[in-house]
Order: structure tokens, then C-alpha cells, then sequence
């Protein structure tokens, strides 16, 4: 489904590819954007700012900042111990452990019954003009903060269940690749149409995390150490519109 | 550009609308009877009504050939989102084995109790609402 999808969007791509006129281009690009997410039992809806650069001699590369609220919301969801890294990966090198196996006996799932988060968090962004209506980029939550509600959950460890009664999200988040992350993040792929001068529509592939701290239990490692630290790690897909101030 | 809003907007109502969940309101294979020439009643107990729910009946614990069982007789809970059965350390339960969700609302029900544990730390049946950690009801179980 997923590779129709992108087939289809690229063959539009390429039928778009008469990239000839020359018109002036600014240096910079500003927008608001506002996108919707959906998967199972889950979904986000997201808005942001972003102010980007852009380089090169065709001013299609850009990069630059924003700020993005992203508010999560789910029901009966499995987190998953979400650190320290040295007991959930093979190896803990920053980046590299994106490569790293799962050390699967050390999780524990604690079942969050009506997860909701709002975070903020500022972001960076990536993207490419690859012909006059279509750009192609990428944005992740760098730092921020999440509040949100409190909620039941239960937590399952080597089959034994326990009740914590108010689960809450965990409220500093940073990016530090991987399972060394902290906290709810955001992250999304996306394809942009330009649909009129100022707005445009976007499809997307977002992967986010959400993190939630149990309260009155905890997970205990063989070493003795705890982990109060759970985490949901979501692929979804979604629709988005922006308008533009400049462009 | 408002009828791409207006798709957008109806393509996000419908993915965002959730399921609804529900409890039968009669069991559709009740189980046979206790048969007491082959399982042993080990403990019994009667349903009280928790503070979410109105719920009556008996919890009777059985072991046959060494594996133990959870029936509800004469059962009937009011209806409730999610409603578990557990059984519990505690009334509130804090401490509990889940047992499955609840087969149906009314009549006789039957809850295989997984591996071996020692039915003494677990005093308690319980309906529970697990989305909204909610007790139904609850059956204080004596050894029989």
C-alpha cells in the first residue's frame, strides 16, 4: 500500500519535470503548517512553524528551524522500556545504535489505557525542490517539553501484572539518537504539492515517540537498577496543509 | 482549496473515530456444570457491587486434574467498557492476574487461571473496568 502510494507520487513527480522558467527566488522560506496522523488505536495532530535557508545556486536545498506543537493521543497502548540504552541495545554509540539488536529480555511493557500528550519542541528541518509544485523533506524534534493527562496503566513483567494507577508523560525531551532519546518526539518524511501561491498539501510517513513514567511501580534490571521510563514508538501516516508567508 | 480542507478534515473524522467496545450480553458456549466427581471446589465467594457497577452471582474456584479454573455462576454484571477479570491481592487491584476480558454480562463463565500460583495471595475475583481503573465488583473467595 505504502509503495503504491510513494509510486504513484513519484510518477506525478516526473510528469511535473518541466523545470525551465526562470523566476526570482527568495532566500528564505517561512511557513505554518498543520498535519493530522493516523495509525492503530493511535494518532497525532501537529502544528508548526518553520523559518528555513535556502542554499545552492537553485536555491532547492533548504534547512532551518521550527517550533512544533504535536499533541498524541492513543487508547490501550503497550510502551515499552524505553532506557537506558545499555540494557535495551547491543551497543550504545551515539547514531550507530540505530544498528544495534534489541535486547528484548529486558523489556517490560507497561499498557498506558488513555494515553494523551501535548509537546513543544523545537525542530530542525531538511528538504529539496525537485520541481516547481513538488518538494521532498524531513523535520525531527530536537528539544522541548510534554505535559498531559495522567492515566491508568498496566505494567507486565515476566508475567506478572500490577496496576499503576497514574501513569504520566515524561516532560523534558531531547534528541540524542536512538534509545538514548528523552522524552515524546516527532519526526516525518513528507512529499509537498503546491495546490495555489501561498498553500500548499503534503503527505506523510511520521515516526514518532511518546513517553510516558510510571508512578507507584518500577521495572528493576538484573543489576538491580530501576527503569520508571516507558515507551511508545509509532510509524503512522498522515495528510498536511501549509501556508506560506514567504516563499 | 476549501474542498481540500473539507476532504482533509472528513478523511481525519473518520480515521480518528473509535471502535466501540462491548461485552455480550449473554454467552454464546456456557460452559458445562461443575462436575465434583472430577474437579475439587477449592474456593468460593459471592459478587458485591463495586463502586462502578452492580454486580451478582458466585466465583467458585475449581482444580481439575491439577490445573485451576474461575467460574462465575448465576452471574450478571451492568454493562461497562472494557471489563476485565481478574484475580487480585487486593480490592483495589494493584497486584492481579488477568484472567481475560469478561465473556459476557450475564450467566455462567468459565476462566482458565494460567500456571501455578499460589491461589492464597489472590483473594479476590474482580470485574474490572481497565481503561478507566474501575471496579465493577468484587468476590471475597474462602477456601473451601
Amino acid at each position: 500500500m505504502n509503495r503504491k502510494l510513494l509510486i504513484v507520487l513519484f510518477t506525478c513527480v516526473a510528469a511535473q519535470t518541466g523545470w525551465s522558467q526562470k523566476t526570482a527566488v527568495s532566500h528564505v522560506s517561512q511557513y505554518v503548517d498543520l498535519t493530522a496522523t493516523f495509525g492503530e488505536s493511535q494518532g497525532t495532530v501537529a502544528g508548526s512553524f518553520v523559518h528555513n535557508w535556502k542554499l545552492g545556486s537553485r536555491k532547492r536545498f533548504e534547512i532551518g528551524i521550527g517550533g512544533r506543537w504535536t499533541s498524541y493521543s492513543g487508547s490501550k497502548k503497550d510502551f515499552l522500556t524505553a532506557g537506558p540504552a545499555k540494557y535495551t541495545r547491543s551497543y550504545t554509540v551515539p547514531f550507530l545504535i540505530f544498528f544495534a539488536g534489541q535486547e528484548e529480555q529486558n523489556f517490560d511493557t507497561l499498557t498506558l489505557q488513555r494515553p494523551l500528550t501535548h509537546s513543544i519542541n523545537l525542530m530542525l528541518n531538511l528538504g529539496y525542490t525537485i520541481a516547481p509544485k513538488w518538494y521532498v523533506g524531513f523535520n525531527i524534534d530536537v528539544i522541548g517539553f510534554t505535559f498531559g493527562r495522567e492515566t491508568s496503566a498496566v505494567f507486565t513483567s515476566n508475567g506478572i501484572t500490577k496496576t499503576d494507577p497514574a501513569s504520566k508523560p515524561s516532560s523534558f525531551n531531547l534528541l540524542l539518537t536512538g534509545d538514548h532519546d528523552q522524552g515524546s518526539l516527532n519526526s516525518e518524511f513528507y512529499i509537498r504539492y503546491k495546490i495555489a501561491p501561498h498553500w500548499s498539501i503534503k503527505a506523510l510517513y511520521q515516526f514518532v515517540f511518546v513517553e510516558y513514567q510510571s508512578q507507584m511501580i518500577s521495572q528493576t534490571f538484573s543489576d538491580g537498577e530501576m527503569n520508571d521510563r516507558f515507551r511508545n514508538k509509532a510509524n503512522n501516516l498522515g495528510l498536511g496543509v501549509s501556508y506560506f508567508f514567504k516563499q | 482549496m476549501k474542498n481540500t480542507i473539507i476532504i482533509f478534515l472528513i478523511v481525519s473524522i473518520t480515521a480518528f473515530s473509535c471502535k466501540k467496545e462491548t461485552t455480550p450480553d449473554t454467552i454464546i458456549n456456557p460452559p458445562t456444570p461443575i462436575d465434583t466427581t472430577i474437579s475439587t471446589i477449592r474456593y468460593t465467594g459471592n459478587f458485591q457491587n463495586g463502586p462502578w457497577g452492580t454486580t451478582s452471582g458466585t466465583a467458585i474456584i475449581i482444580e481439575t486434574n491439577g490445573k485451576f479454573q474461575l467460574r462465575l455462576e448465576g452471574f450478571r454484571v451492568n454493562s461497562g467498557p472494557d471489563l476485565k477479570v481478574y484475580l487480585s491481592k487486593e480490592l483495589q487491584p494493584l497486584n492481579f492476574l488477568r484472567l481475560g476480558s469478561l465473556k459476557a454480562l450475564n450467566g455462567n463463565q468459565a476462566y482458565d487461571i494460567p500456571g501455578s500460583p499460589n491461589l492464597m495471595d489472590y483473594p479476590y475475583a474482580l470485574i474490572h473496568c481497565e481503561k478507566f481503573n474501575h471496579l465493577f465488583g468484587s468476590a471475597q473467595l474462602m477456601m473451601q
